[in-house]
């Protein structure tokens, strides 16, 4: 990374701020699915740069940590250029391949001019868990990072998907393989897809993605925002932002009346 | 070479789509296939070759249109696009287009190696493809709407926001050679004719949406050599540039460093007025966000929002350098607002931006010389610079509208015959296609791309010797230029050979590499040399090697005779065609292209070449 990228790099801010970034992590396998496991292991001996925080980590023992360490993923909107470097760089932590519709993350076109990414909240009451029938819970919180963990195993998949009627933000996307709800495991607290944002971020904008142990509440005010909601919010802010509290009009459009005879 | 199915890059199979008998199926093809010609462009050119006579009608029922991904879409490979070819209907020649955005990668997501579409439907349709299942919906209601409008009637009634499409507009359906493709609203393939072939059909567009994987030979050494061509697009200090300011910042440097900006139908390329029009005042008063293709760091598109003037409101994309200059410097336009809004129309009717401008330009020139008459325009009467006329001159090329609009939607070359009276001395085209932006008498390295290319008049196809071999692999792996080829410099084949190896089980070498960037482009020469084109059709038009720039960086500049030959003697020897541009047999032999043989042969007895 140079200084051309602005100094959105993460490499950076970690160095600015090492007790926000720089604290272990710890990826609790037995809670992961094997298959997830093990590919994964492939994938992050294979993407080297992109996830060389949490190969070590790998090795790392498993260690209760406290309350205070939890994280949320983050989404400044407008800076999406929806390219979708998330949805690549979550793919292959997870499968090892690039595929995004196993992706936890998702980059929507709302009327083909905005880029909406459809992330998890990853909300302190979490409607999902409360709403998964199983006992115990086939979906909950890792208590070390926040992130939501599926048990393939004991999740009812196709027949149930009641996590993904409760999302308020209508996140849930299902597994096209298995049925079962597509949850973000926060990649065992140090997300792929915010150091991919990140890496290829920059020039002129800043990175989308963030990861922070802080909430601020801004996931339990985003979460109630529908994808289609936000698109239409993020294109009016984008395009027809109020100008001395007067709206630019689209005047629907000079264009559509030529095309149209 | 035996019939094996792909390891790995492709999966062997590609969507055969009928439309006269409303079927589909899987056609296999097999892994030699791709290793000869890739996928995109370069399996186009094999399908052309192999399954066209010659003199073939482009129109014809049987007549296909090629969409093709490459082996390296859908992977972790940094910004892969599409590549859709044909054989045009508007210069009779293999035709290719790439474009980006996502829509090539969600076929190979879908578990295509690229779609092949022939026949004609009865009544409109648009094809619904999600994984294996392939829908023919009804396109009865959205026929005659524009592209946007049809976007989103596709979209919504797909039910899905990440199916990605590709449509056409009332050009198309209109039957205008020089009609495109869109590709999720903004991104075109507008420069082979597709929209007029796919208006034939009666195909109105695609959408696609697809949830596989490509499977990968070996993941490890190819994600190692994918993350290191990344990390180059990423950090090339060249490129913050384009990042920031898109193609428009070419605008003003090609006016005031490169001297190659065309202007008033490629008459100077001096146009100080650029700074109204050109990238800075579109980032003061237009654009409002960056767009990136499928996994592209560069996000190069621009969109932005008309804030004054009767189009206030409107969301367009652009001015990219070759719109900004067609139907911005070209026209002598000086209204940004206008400018755009022209783009955007183009867009909107799915027509070429290109030869749209070039037509305009060529119209207005013909005007001033008293060469057109108000009574030939419907009493429109054409100025450099007036917006509102050109808006009408292109609804009524769109919509063939009256004796302007028939005679301008035939396209520069057609016109000049029809017109006669001298016009032909400003008719700006090669192998009857308008020249992009770039006036090779102040970027001479421009005109290999032009003279040479197969396509005629195409930017896109490498400015010198080895770059127009490079770029036959380019558009046939489907990626980005600016995020491969001109990057990547010397290391091109090392690094596509570095992640085609592991990608797809292959053992290419280097030279492997150039002798098939060698075949793409023998393969496609060859379909054109069947249709009558030689060394004299690869030449600039007359007004670039006989008129001296009359101002500017480069004034006096002018691409001579020997400027020429020199260009093609060196082609032609680097790629191993004889001196009349015809591929010779002992090169055929060498690039395993023996079926084509006799077909030049025959060919040259026609030509008498």
């Amino acid at each position: 990374m140079n200084d051309q990228n602005g100094g959105f790099v993460m490499e950076g801010k970690e160095k600015k701020f090492p007790d926000l970034f720089q604290k272990e992590t710890t990826r609790r396998d037995f809670l992961r699915g094997t298959v997830v496991a093990t590919s994964s292991a492939v994938a992050m001996a294979t993407i080297g740069t992109l996830a060389s925080k949490s190969a070590h980590a790998q090795a790392a023992p498993p260690a209760p940590q406290k309350k205070d360490l939890m994280r949320f993923l983050f989404a400044e909107r407008e800076n999406c250029s929806g390219c979708r470097a998330c949805e690549y760089a979550c793919s292959v932590y997870h499968t090892g391949v690039v595929r995004p519709s196993v992706s936890r993350i998702h980059v929507m076109k709302y009327k083909d001019s905005i880029d909406v990414p459809v992330l998890c909240w990853h909300c302190e009451d979490a409607p999902c868990i409360a709403a998964c029938p199983t006992t115990p819970k086939s979906i909950m919180a890792d208590p070390n990072h926040n992130g939501i963990i599926l048990n393939e195993k004991t999740c009812l998949g196709s027949k149930c998907l009641k996590c993904q009627e409760a999302c308020p933000a209508q996140y849930v996307l299902v597994n096209p393989d298995t049925g079962q709800p597509l949850m973000c495991d926060m990649c065992g607290g140090d997300p792929a897809c915010v150091k991919a944002c990140s890496d290829q971020s920059g020039n002129p904008q800043g990175p989308c993605l963030m990861a922070n142990k802080l909430g601020f509440g801004v996931n339990l005010a985003f979460r109630n925002v529908t994808p289609d909601q936000a698109g239409a919010d993020l294109l009016d802010l984008t395009f027809y932002p109020s100008v001395d509290g007067k709206r630019i009009t689209p005047v629907k459009t000079a264009k559509t009346k030529k095309v149209r005879r | 070479m035996t019939m094996t199915t792909p390891k790995g890059g492709c999966f062997g199979k590609i969507l055969e789509i009928d439309l006269s008998k409303q079927t589909y199926k899987t056609r296999e093809v097999p892994d030699d296939i791709y290793q000869k010609a890739i996928g995109g462009n370069g399996l186009a050119a094999y399908f052309l070759t192999t399954e066209y006579k010659a003199h073939k009608d482009p129109l014809a029922e049987d007549a296909f249109i090629f969409i093709g991904p490459g082996p390296l879409n859908g992977t972790y490979c940094v910004s892969t696009r599409t590549s859709i070819a044909n054989m045009s209907p508007y210069t009779g020649l293999i035709s290719h287009a790439e474009t980006g955005a996502h829509f090539g990668n969600e076929i190979k997501w879908a578990g295509w190696d690229g779609i092949y579409i022939k026949g004609r439907s009865k009544k409109p349709v648009w094809l619904s493809i999600v994984d294996d299942k392939v829908e023919f919906k009804d396109a009865t209601k959205i026929w005659g709407k524009d592209t946007e409008e049809t976007h989103e009637a596709i979209i919504k009634e797909m039910k899905d926001p990440y199916a990605r499409t590709a449509v056409i507009g009332p050009a198309g359906e209109n039957q205008v050679p020089f009609s495109c493709v869109i590709v999720e609203r903004f991104r075109a393939a507008a420069r082979s004719g597709t929209g007029m072939l796919m208006g034939n059909k009666k195909l109105k567009g695609l959408a696609i949406r697809g949830t596989k994987g490509v499977p990968v030979v070996d993941n490890a050494k190819f994600m190692d050599m994918a993350i290191y061509a990344k990390k180059l697009a990423v950090d090339r200090e060249a490129w913050q540039g384009i990042k920031r300011w898109g193609t428009a910042g070419l605008l003003e440097q090609n006016n005031f460093f490169t001297g190659s900006l065309i202007t008033k139908n490629y008459q100077t390329t001096w146009y100080p007025d650029i700074v109204k029009i050109g990238a800075e005042e579109a980032n003061r008063k237009f654009w409002k966000r960056h767009v990136a293709c499928n996994h592209c760091p560069i996000h190069c598109l621009k969109l932005g929002v008309i804030r004054e003037g009767k189009y206030r409101g409107m969301i367009a994309e652009g001015p990219e350098y070759e719109s900004g200059g067609l139907l911005g410097s070209n026209l002598l336009m000086k209204d940004f607002s206008a400018m755009i809004a022209l783009i955007e129309a183009c867009d909107a009717y799915g027509i070429d931006n290109i030869s749209t401008g070039g037509v305009l330009g060529f119209t207005t020139e013909l005007f001033e010389r008293g060469i057109l008459k108000p009574a030939d325009l419907d009493g429109l009467k054409p100025k450099w610079g007036d917006g509102d006329t050109y808006m009408e001159l292109i609804r009524k090329m769109v919509y063939k509208e009256g004796k302007a609009g028939k005679l301008l939607s035939k396209g520069v070359k057609k016109m000049a015959a029809e017109i006669g009276k001298g016009s032909e001395n400003y008719a700006i085209h090669v192998k009857g296609k308008e020249l992009a932006a770039h006036d090779p008498r102040g970027d001479k390295a421009r005109a290999y791309s032009y003279a040479l290319g197969s396509c005629g008049g195409d930017h896109h196809e490498g400015a010198s010797t080895r770059a127009l071999v490079i770029f036959a692999m380019v558009n046939s792996l489907c990626m980005c230029s600016f995020a491969s080829a001109l990057i990547w410099g010397g290391e091109n084949a090392k690094i596509t050979v570095g992640m085609l190896n592991p990608l797809c089980g292959w053992n290419m070498t280097e030279d492997d590499y150039w002798a098939t960037g060698k075949r793409i482009l023998t393969m496609e020469r060859c379909f054109n040399v069947r249709e009558g084109i030689s060394r004299k059709d690869d030449a600039l038009p007359k007004r670039l090697t006989t008129e001296n720039l009359p101002a500017g960086p480069k004034k006096g500049a002018i691409f001579t005779a020997e400027d020429t030959k020199k260009m093609q003697d060196e082609f032609y020897s680097f790629v191993g065609w004889d001196e009349k541009g015809i591929p010779s047999e002992a090169t055929l032999k060498t690039l395993g292209l023996e079926y084509l043989i006799d077909d030049i042969a025959v060919a040259r007895k026609e030509y008498k070449l």
